[in-house]
Order: structure tokens, then C-alpha cells, then sequence
């Protein structure tokens, strides 16, 4: 059985001009150990999912259908008790920017012990700091900066100290939004690694979140490519990313720039972000697609099953056409 | 590079820059040290090139720009513009300076005055060099607005920042930063913080202002996919010393330094190989 199990789930924003469908009728699941990767533009309702499956929506938010079970609890009714109970503990989240969010003034050992005891109140004050040392090796910081305060670190030592606090309950899913974006090329590198390592050593799963496609291919087995709220194309990361089949996901492919690729790049249109509020039927991505088709505009498409593994939300003549151009 | 291109005086030149910073160690020591952000630059930049400079954060590389565009004075060394040379320039000749070294910065939701409309926004600077009447003026920057892709151009005319989303923003940066008709710009990892599919379309926006203007860049990056994509040549920078120059395609199937060894193989691909 899927440690995660999400079906048919919307979510929105109230707005003064409207609801916002940041989030529209999406389903995936993940298994235990697995990794999961979300890639799409800003915008296209990444972080919203996960801050779903953490239940720390704000206030003008709200879940509008679906279900979302994680080791058979339903998550999509759960009370902020429950939550309470289960926010870091089944499952953390590495938060956007979140280095900016260590306490600058409690030392970096203390604010991941506290984590450790809010969700187990009786462990011993020893027992506490074994664990906080078991995580600090893993994560691979020096024990002898376990006592620094934040700014003593690096921007890549605070995103292991922030990763670290993910770490302290052993959470059976860990989600990381965007872990690595505002970190440069050689930092970067250093902490995808340790996220694979961490991953298979514990046996979580992960979910990934980032709008690079080439950071979410590096760590993740399975992708969801997302466009203005809607999953378009699923499948394993060879399948999405060396036979994509939705047209935005080959725009996506076509316009990012590898040590390889500088070559064949198709720079896109110009393009309008799809209007989350005004847009309820239709392919988003009908805007700015090639298919120029009629149809997308008004008709919502359906998946379309390319293997047992692989789908893409289009209508499958369109997708056909492409084919063979 | 031919021949006759090597022989031109170059339209930048930094000759043994050096720049020091003082700080204090950190708030328990009372002490300064100086920070040596860079050491002994030499770089020369030649007319309608677009120069990399690629290194990771903290290596040094918005201090040359931040040099390039005169907000600081280097602390040794000598920088030339068409071979003149520009250090403590004051009054008329700075002005004069500023007008024709430009730059576009990284973050597009914090380079731009939010309280200036984007018509104010790039406007200014013909203002600050009393060029043109209120006319020719409004003219001028809607034929800038859609040189920067920003079409048409009464739409963006009185929209403020917020309105706009991040590489409409990067846009505009770029029709200020051109309006003046400058003769170098310093574009500071412009698309950092930009989608893809977005950044690729700014890159495309610097390639054709460089050909119909004749315009020369430094675009600054620590993305080396971007730099052999957008540059004619790189330099590769590392605390503040440049370890390799080349031209983009050399130095990245080639690289002879550790250093750029090392942030080749850092940049993320599609190997699968885990
Ligand atoms: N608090 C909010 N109120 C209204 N709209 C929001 C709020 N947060 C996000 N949105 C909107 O929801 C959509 C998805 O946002 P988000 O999930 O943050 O996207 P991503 O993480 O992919 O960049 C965007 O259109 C965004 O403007
Ligand atoms: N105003 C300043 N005062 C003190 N140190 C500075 C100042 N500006 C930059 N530095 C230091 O100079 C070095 C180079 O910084 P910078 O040029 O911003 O690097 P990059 O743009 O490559 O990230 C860094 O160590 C930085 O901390
Ligand atoms: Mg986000
Ligand atoms: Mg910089």
C-alpha cells in the first residue's frame, strides 16, 4: 500500500477578486522510500501541495474536494489537534527560504533538540542529545559546531542544520520545497547529495519540490511536471524527461540550458500565466500551446495512458498529431 | 576572435584591481580584518562581446560590477573605459561615465523603486541627463518598452512594479538600463531568479539588443550552462582571483583549472545515474 495516497484534490485561495484554483484535481502517490519530484514554473501551485500535506494552510485557504490518506488517516479532515500531533512527526517539510528561519539567537543544537521534544515529551534529557548528535553526523556537520549560534555557518551548513531539524523525529516522508534554490551550483550539488543519502539510509520517501527541472531529475525516481494548478504529465523521470509527451513539458525541456544542450534550445512565446481565477474548464496550458486546437480551450482533457507508468493530461489525437509532426 | 578584433582598444579594461573591505571579524571580537573581495583582477572586454564571469557566491563577482558601474572605487589597480582610464572621476566626467556603463541586477523585485511607475522608472535617467523635452521623452521610452519585449508599450506605461511579474520586471531593468545608448552593461545574474522558459527569453532579449545596438556585456553567472549559452568568452573567478579566461567553449570542454573542473561537474544534468 502507498504511504501516501492523494485523490482528486483541489485547493484554493479567497481572493478579492475570486477564488484562486491554485490547486486542481490532482492524484498521485508515493510509496515508502520512494522519491517524488514536483517541477513547474512559480506560480503553478507547488508549495500550496505541500503545504497541504502539512496542514498549514492560511486562513483565506481551504481544501475544496479530495482526499488525502497517509498511512490510513485521512489528512483532509483532520483537526488542527490531530495536526499538532502529526506536523513534523509523520511528516516534515523543509520550507522555502527556510534558512532565513533558524532562531538567531538560540544555538543551532538546541533548536533541533526542542523539535525532538515537543514530539517526545518523555524521552530523557541524554537520550535527546544522542539523537541530536545521530543527526548531526548524518547530515554531516562537525559535532564541534553542534554549539554555534546560525550565523557561524555557511548558507550550505544552514541548509544542513534546516534539513537536520526535518530530520529529528524520523518522519516516514520528508517534504523539501525548493531546498536548494537560493544556494549556488557547488552547494547545491553537496546537498542533493546528502538528500539522496539521507533518503536511502533512512528509507523516507521524499517530495521534492523546484522549478529546476535538472535539480528534481537529479533526485527524484518519479516526476509530476505541474502547469497553473494541474498535474499535465506523470510518469518515471526517463520517461518525462527523455520521452516527454505533454506539450509543456517539452517547452520546459527545450528552453532549459545544459552543459549539453546549448545547442537545440527552442526559446518559447512570450507567455501570460494562466488567469487561476477566471480559468476553470479548458487546458491551461491552451494559451500558449502549439496545437493551436479549439477544443482544449473549452473541454478539459483527460489523461491519457502512454505506459503503466507514464500519463499525460491531454486529449490523444492532439498528442498523436505531435508525434508525427 | 580575429585578428583585427585583438588589435582594437578594448571597451573595458581592468588592469590589477584590487578591493579591500574592512570588517570586523564578528560581534564577540573587537578586532578588523580586511577582507580582500578582490585580488589583482586583470580582464580586458572587447566591443559587441558578451564577457561571462562565473564563479559561486561570494567569489567576487557583483564587486567588479558594483566597480564597473562606479557605486565603489577600486582600492588598487586601474580601470579604462575605451582605453581612458576612470579612476576618482568627479562632477561632469562621472555623469558622463555613468551614463554610458550601465547595469541590470540580480533581484528583479528589489533593483526597482516600487513607488516609480515604469513609464517614471525609465525615464529618469534621460531626465537626470536633461535629454529631450516631455515629448520626445514619452517617445523614447515607449520605443525602449518594446525594444525590451514590453509591447505594446502603453500597456506598461503606467503600471508599477508589483503589477508586473519577475521577468517583466528584469524587462524593465533592461529598457533603463539601454535607454542612454550606453556602450557596456553589466547584467548581474539577471535571471537567477527566473523560471526557465522565462530566463531563456531574457538571454534571447540580450543577444538582439547586442546585435542592433552593438552593445558589449558582462553578464555575471553561476550558471555555466547560461554563460556558454549567452558568451563569446568566460572568466572564471574563485575568492576573488580569476583562475581561467577562454573563449565560453574552450574553458568548458577544456577546462585546465581545478576550480572550473569542479563547477562542471557541479551543475546539474540529466545523467541518472544514482
Ligand atoms: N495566500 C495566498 N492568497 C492568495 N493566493 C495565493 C496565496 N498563496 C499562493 N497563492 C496563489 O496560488 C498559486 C500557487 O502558488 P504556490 O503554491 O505558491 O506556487 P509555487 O510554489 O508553484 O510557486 C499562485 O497563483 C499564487 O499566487
Ligand atoms: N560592502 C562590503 N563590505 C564588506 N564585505 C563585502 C562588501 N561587499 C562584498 N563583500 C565581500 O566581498 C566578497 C565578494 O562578494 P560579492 O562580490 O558580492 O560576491 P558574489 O557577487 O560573487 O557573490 C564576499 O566575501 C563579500 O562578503
Ligand atoms: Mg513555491
Ligand atoms: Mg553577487
Amino acid at each position: 500500500m502507498a504511504l501516501l495516497k492523494v485523490e482528486n484534490l483541489s485547493v484554493g485561495y479567497k481572493s478579492k477578486k475570486g477564488m484562486v484554483n491554485a490547486v486542481n484535481n490532482i492524484s498521485f502517490s508515493i510509496e515508502q522510500g520512494r522519491s517524488l519530484g514536483f517541477v513547474g514554473e512559480s506560480g503553478c501551485g507547488k508549495t500550496t501541495i505541500g503545504m497541504t500535506l502539512m496542514g498549514l494552510l492560511p486562513e483565506n485557504a481551504s481544501i475544496l474536494k479530495g482526499d488525502i490518506i497517509f498511512n490510513g488517516n485521512n489528512l483532509a479532515s483532520f483537526n488542527d489537534e490531530k495536526w499538532r500531533a502529526f506536523r513534523g512527526k509523520e511528516i516534515s517539510m523543509i520550507f522555502q527560504a527556510a534558512m532565513n528561519a533558524l532562531n538567531p539567537v538560540i544555538r543551532v543544537d538546541e533548536q533541533i533538540a526542542e523539535v525532538i521534544q515537543i514530539h517526545n515529551p518523555a524521552m530523557s534529557k541524554s537520550d535527546v542529545s544522542n539523537q541530536v548528535k545521530k543527526i548531526f553526523s548524518l547530515v554531516e556537520i562537525p559535532e564541534d559546531r553542534l554549539r554555534d549560534f546560525p550565523h557561524q555557518y555557511s548558507g550550505g551548513m544552514k541548509q544542513r542544520a534546516i534539513i537536520a531539524m526535518a530530520l529529528a523525529c524520523a518522519p516516514k516522508l520528508i517534504i523539501a520545497d525548493e531546498p536548494t534554490t537560493a544556494l549556488d551550483v557547488i552547494v547545491q550539488d553537496q546537498i542533493l547529495k546528502e538528500i539522496k543519502k539521507i533518503q536511502k539510509a533512512l528509507n523516507t520517501s521524499v517530495i521534492f519540490i523546484s522549478h529546476d527541472i535538472a535539480v528534481v531529475a537529479d533526485v527524484c525516481k518519479d516526476i509530476c511536471v505541474m502547469y497553473g494548478g494541474h498535474i499535465v504529465e506523470k510518469g518515471t523521470r526517463e520517461e518525462v524527461f527523455k520521452s516527454p509527451r505533454h506539450p509543456y513539458t517539452k517547452t520546459l525541456l527545450g528552453s532549459y540550458l545544459t552543459l549539453d544542450s546549448y545547442e537545440d534550445i527552442n526559446v518559447p512565446e512570450i507567455r501570460e500565466a494562466p488567469d487561476l481565477i477566471t480559468m476553470t474548464g479548458g487546458c491551461r496550458f491552451s494559451a500558449n500551446c502549439n496545437c493551436k486546437s479549439q477544443k482544449c480551450q473549452c473541454q478539459t482533457p483527460e489523461w491519457v495512458n502512454l505506459s503503466s507508468t507514464h500519463q499525460a493530461l491531454c486529449f490523444e489525437e492532439l498528442l498523436n498529431k505531435d508525434k508525427n509532426d | 576572435m580575429t585578428e583585427e578584433q585583438n588589435i582594437q582598444t578594448p571597451i573595458i579594461e581592468l588592469n590589477g584591481v584590487t578591493k579591500e573591505y574592512s570588517s570586523k571579524k564578528n560581534f564577540l571580537s573587537k578586532g578588523e580584518t580586511n577582507i580582500i573581495a578582490l585580488n589583482n583582477i586583470s580582464l580586458a572586454i572587447q566591443k559587441k562581446e558578451i564577457f561571462g564571469l562565473v564563479g559561486q557566491s561570494g567569489s567576487g563577482k557583483t564587486t567588479i560590477g558594483r566597480l564597473l558601474v562606479k557605486l565603489e572605487e577600486p582600492t588598487k589597480g586601474i580601470i579604462k573605459l575605451n582605453g581612458k582610464p576612470t579612476n576618482k572621476l568627479k562632477g561632469k566626467a562621472l555623469k558622463h561615465y555613468r551614463s554610458k556603463v550601465q547595469m541590470i541586477f540580480q533581484d528583479p523585485y528589489q533593483s526597482l523603486n516600487p513607488h516609480l511607475s515604469i513609464a517614471e522608472t525609465i525615464i529618469e535617467p534621460l531626465v537626470v541627463n536633461k535629454i529631450g523635452n516631455a515629448l520626445t521623452r514619452r517617445d523614447k521610452v515607449l520605443e525602449t518598452l518594446e525594444i525590451a519585449g514590453l509591447s505594446p508599450g502603453e500597456d506598461f506605461f503606467h503600471r508599477y512594479p508589483h503589477q508586473l511579474s519577475g521577468g517583466q520586471r528584469q524587462r524593465v531593468a533592461v529598457a533603463r538600463a539601454i535607454i542612454l545608448d550606453p556602450d557596456f552593461i553589466v547584467a548581474d545574474e539577471p535571471t537567477s531568479m527566473l523560471d526557465a522558459t522565462i530566463a531563456i527569453q531574457l538571454f534571447q532579449l540580450l543577444l538582439d539588443i547586442r546585435k542592433k545596438f552593438k552593445m558589449t556585456f558582462l553578464f555575471i553567472t553561476h550558471n555555466l550552462a547560461a554563460a556558454r549559452y549567452l558568451c563569446d568568452r568566460i572568466a572564471v573567478i574563485h575568492n576573488g582571483v580569476i583562475v581561467e579566461t577562454g573563449s565560453a567553449d574552450k574553458v568548458i570542454k577544456d577546462p585546465q583549472h581545478p576550480y572550473t573542473k569542479k563547477l562542471i561537474l557541479a551543475q546539474p544534468g540529466f545523467n541518472f545515474k544514482n
